[in-house]
């Protein structure tokens, strides 16, 4: 095993004996104009299968109240309700907190007469989530990758309100629509050179 | 070929490893080189290019489908850690070298900057390293390809720095700005880390290794896990034990000498692992000092919008990730600790957009906000330097076994009042530099966060306060060396793997020559 594992290597060897990097610096330049343009293929998310219909409602409502169709698409027409459940159908954690929170904002709804929250028009559902966002805003969090292990002390319905505005965000801006059409991603690409700067700053 | 016995057995093959198996076996040295992992080509293996979308979970996973896996926790491929550095590529200053004559704080090296300078030059020349000559004394000019210009953002921060009287340089990497020994030159696609697919920048596998297998003196065992550098009763290592990473067959490869290059915390396992009988508490180890001394680089991590961009067309900016750098300054200023910080920054992929979650509000006003503030966002680290203090130390887990049986190493990391003062202090300067430069400040890291692991098997000159000599060879057993970040007595604020190199092929040269003269 270890003998032919060693042959093969030797055989790699002298593929590099022959050229140092065995493709020419123009041939690899080549390839890489317009791998952007080229980088197709999308993977769909799976049908969701973890909410119940009513709940998938909810959610989808709020994914589409964060991120609203503006003269660029949404969050739903991106597909995030599908990322949300994909990524809470993993996640234990999460499903306690959308329990809660999918729970709490029905029960809002109904003090307002109505018996769930995806019932209530646009301005009774942003009058209820203004105040659950404001909360979640006035705790500082440290950056991603820096956060202790701790989630940050905030009442429930605030948390699940920056879980959900978390994974509406992260499945949007990581969406073909979010990332390339309305954020305008144009990385990724050959540049020749790298421009100098020649602004007034 | 199963009872050869190699003249140098090498474990780890990333930039230490690499450098020096390489410089072995162009010195015509017989070199084995024992990898965990297996061999990647890196022109095909990596999804150097994916976009989130094309994955299901959105996640960009480092290998494509049905390529061999490369762990990155241990860097396990050939190539190791090289195959996903940033590339930053610093010559350490003479001070670094002599903290505590001067400071009176940490450690020494045993050897000065003018002793390793031959050998910093030799790995620009062989590797290319791009920068800009700027005559700084703690930052010494090398063999520089032309730098890289700065961008838009870079030259922001460097107005606003230059309000306080500090200095913004252009960042040195080890990726090259022109086309070099059949690389070709950076094309700036921002993914550097995510795998280079064109070797522009270095890795130790295409660079290194792959060049030095036309010497005919070089076999690379990959995929062999290495369990136990073994010994003899002479007080002499032998050769090392493995397991096969697929089979989990038990392996052996013999040498004349051993050196372990596998990443500071890995190095210090692989040593204390290798217990027995005669060396109960881990080889290289009678002063009891293997493990302790360890002084990872820290930082603060700060994330923030530059106003002046917000609200401007995206630009196509992400370069080979950071362009400049601010190096130290606080070493010459007045201050109530020992050592200093320098600072990273600018180096943020605009393919991943995870700091949009802690944009304020939500709704049309929110989309707007993140919207405007893509082109603008910057990331903005100061790195410092960490004394070595008692309670900071690696040692093996008594109970924790990884999925081959080994112990896994723990990181025990305690920061004391000097660590404290700089990390304060680097946050206050990143807050007066931002805000000099007209900043949102979105984040800022309240602990600091541990990168660039170094110590835990230090050189020294007194064989009761270090586990190597000033060659990299053990103090206790004449044919074993270490050379990699473990090394390392004191840490500066500096990027440390150009330094790595520059020991591997120091410590090549001396293993080579001992060799020819019968003294290992």
């Amino acid at each position: 095993m270890a003998d032919n594992r060693r042959d093969a290597l030797k055989i790699i060897g002298t593929i590099g004996a022959t050229c140092a990097y065995p493709f020419s610096a123009d041939e690899l330049y080549a390839q890489h104009t317009g791998h952007a343009e080229s980088a197709a293929g999308k993977a769909a998310l799976p049908a969701p299968s973890y909410f119940s219909k009513a709940d998938l409602e909810t959610v989808t409502c709020l994914a589409g109240l964060i991120i609203p169709k503006t003269d660029t698409p949404g969050a739903v027409e991106a597909g995030v309700p599908a990322y949300i459940d994909f990524v809470v159908a993993k996640n234990k954690q999460a499903q306690g907190l959308f329990k809660r929170g999918l729970a709490w904002l029905d029960t809002a709804a109904k003090r307002k007469g109505k018996t769930r929250f995806a019932e209530l028009d646009e301005a009774a559902q942003m009058a209820i989530l203004q105040p659950l966002s404001d909360a979640a805003d006035t705790v500082a969090l440290p950056p991603p990758g820096y956060r202790r292990a701790a989630p940050p002390k905030m009442k429930p319905e605030a948390a699940f309100f920056r879980a959900i505005k978390g994974l509406t965000a992260d499945g949007y801006y990581t969406s073909e629509i979010g990332l390339m059409r309305e954020l305008g991603y144009n990385g990724n690409t050959a540049l020749a050179g790298f421009p100098t700067c020649t602004h007034e700053h | 070929m199963a009872d050869k016995i190699f003249d140098v057995v090498v474990v780890g093959s990333g930039p230490s490893g690499g450098t020096l198996a390489a410089h072995l076996a162009r010195a015509g040295v017989d070199v084995a080189v024992v990898e965990g992992g297996p061999v990647i080509n890196t022109r095909t293996d990596f999804n150097t290019h994916g976009l989130p979308f094309q994955f299901a979970n959105r996640q960009i996973p480092r290998m494509k489908t049905g390529k061999p896996g490369f762990d990155s926790e241990r860097a396990r491929g050939v190539g190791g850690k090289s195959l996903t550095w940033n590339a930053v590529a610093w010559r350490f200053g003479p001070r670094d070298f002599k903290g505590k004559t001067l400071e009176g704080a940490g450690e020494d090296w045993p050897i000065s900057y003018d002793e390793l300078a031959p050998y910093y030059e030799a790995i620009e020349r062989e590797v290319g390293v791009c920068g800009n000559r700027d005559g700084l004394e703690d930052l010494p000019d090398g063999h520089f390809l032309p730098p890289v210009p700065m961008k838009c953002t870079d030259v922001a921060v460097m107005r606003g720095a230059a309000k306080l009287g500090v200095k913004v340089i252009h960042v040195r990497k080890s990726t090259l700005s022109r086309n070099q020994s059949g690389r070709p030159a950076c094309h700036f696609c921002g993914n550097c880390m995510a795998g280079c697919d064109v070797v522009a920048k270095y890795n130790s596998a295409d660079v290194h290794l792959r060049p030095a297998m036309k010497t005919g003196k070089l076999t690379i065992f990959s995929n062999s896990i290495v369990r136990e550098v073994s010994v003899t009763q002479e007080n002499r290592v032998d050769g090392v034990k493995f397991l096969d990473r697929e089979t989990l067959r038990e392996g052996e490869v013999k040498g004349r000498a051993v050196v372990v290059s596998c990443a500071c915390v890995q190095t210090v396992a692989l040593l204390l692992m290798s217990k027995s009988r005669l060396y109960p508490n881990g080889l290289a180890n009678s002063s009891g000092q293997l493990g302790k001394h360890f002084i990872p680089h820290f930082t603060n991590g700060v994330s923030c919008f530059l106003t002046d961009f917000v609200g401007k067309p995206p630009v196509n900016d992400e370069g080979f990730l950071d362009h400049a750098y601010i190096p130290s300054f606080m070493h010459t200023r007045q201050r109530d600790y020992a050592r200093s910080f320098g600072v990273q920054f600018n180096y943020q992929n605009r393919r991943s957009v995870g700091w949009a979650r802690d944009v304020k509000g939500f709704g049309a006003s929110y989309k707007q906000a993140v919207k405007d503030r893509y082109p603008a966002f910057l990331t903005f680290s100061p790195y410092g330097e960490k004394l070595p203090d008692p309670k900071t130390y690696v040692d093996l887990d008594p109970s924790k076994k990884d999925a081959y049986g080994l112990p896994e190493a723990r990181r025990h990391v305690n920061w004391s009042d000097n660590d404290w003062k700089i990390f304060r202090d680097m946050t206050e300067w990143s807050r007066r530099i931002l805000g000099e430069t007209g900043a949102e400040i979105q984040a800022v890291g309240e602990d600091p966060r541990t990168n660039h692991e170094l110590g835990g098997c230090r050189m020294g000159a007194d064989p009761k306060t270090s586990v190597l000599n000033a060659n990299c060879q053990a103090h206790d057993m004449k044919n074993l060396f270490v050379v990699d970040g473990s090394v390392f007595p004191s840490a500066s604020e500096k990027n440390p793997t150009h330094t790595m190199m520059a020991l591997a092929a120091r410590t090549a040269r001396f293993i080579a020559e001992a060799g020819r003269k019968g003294e290992l």
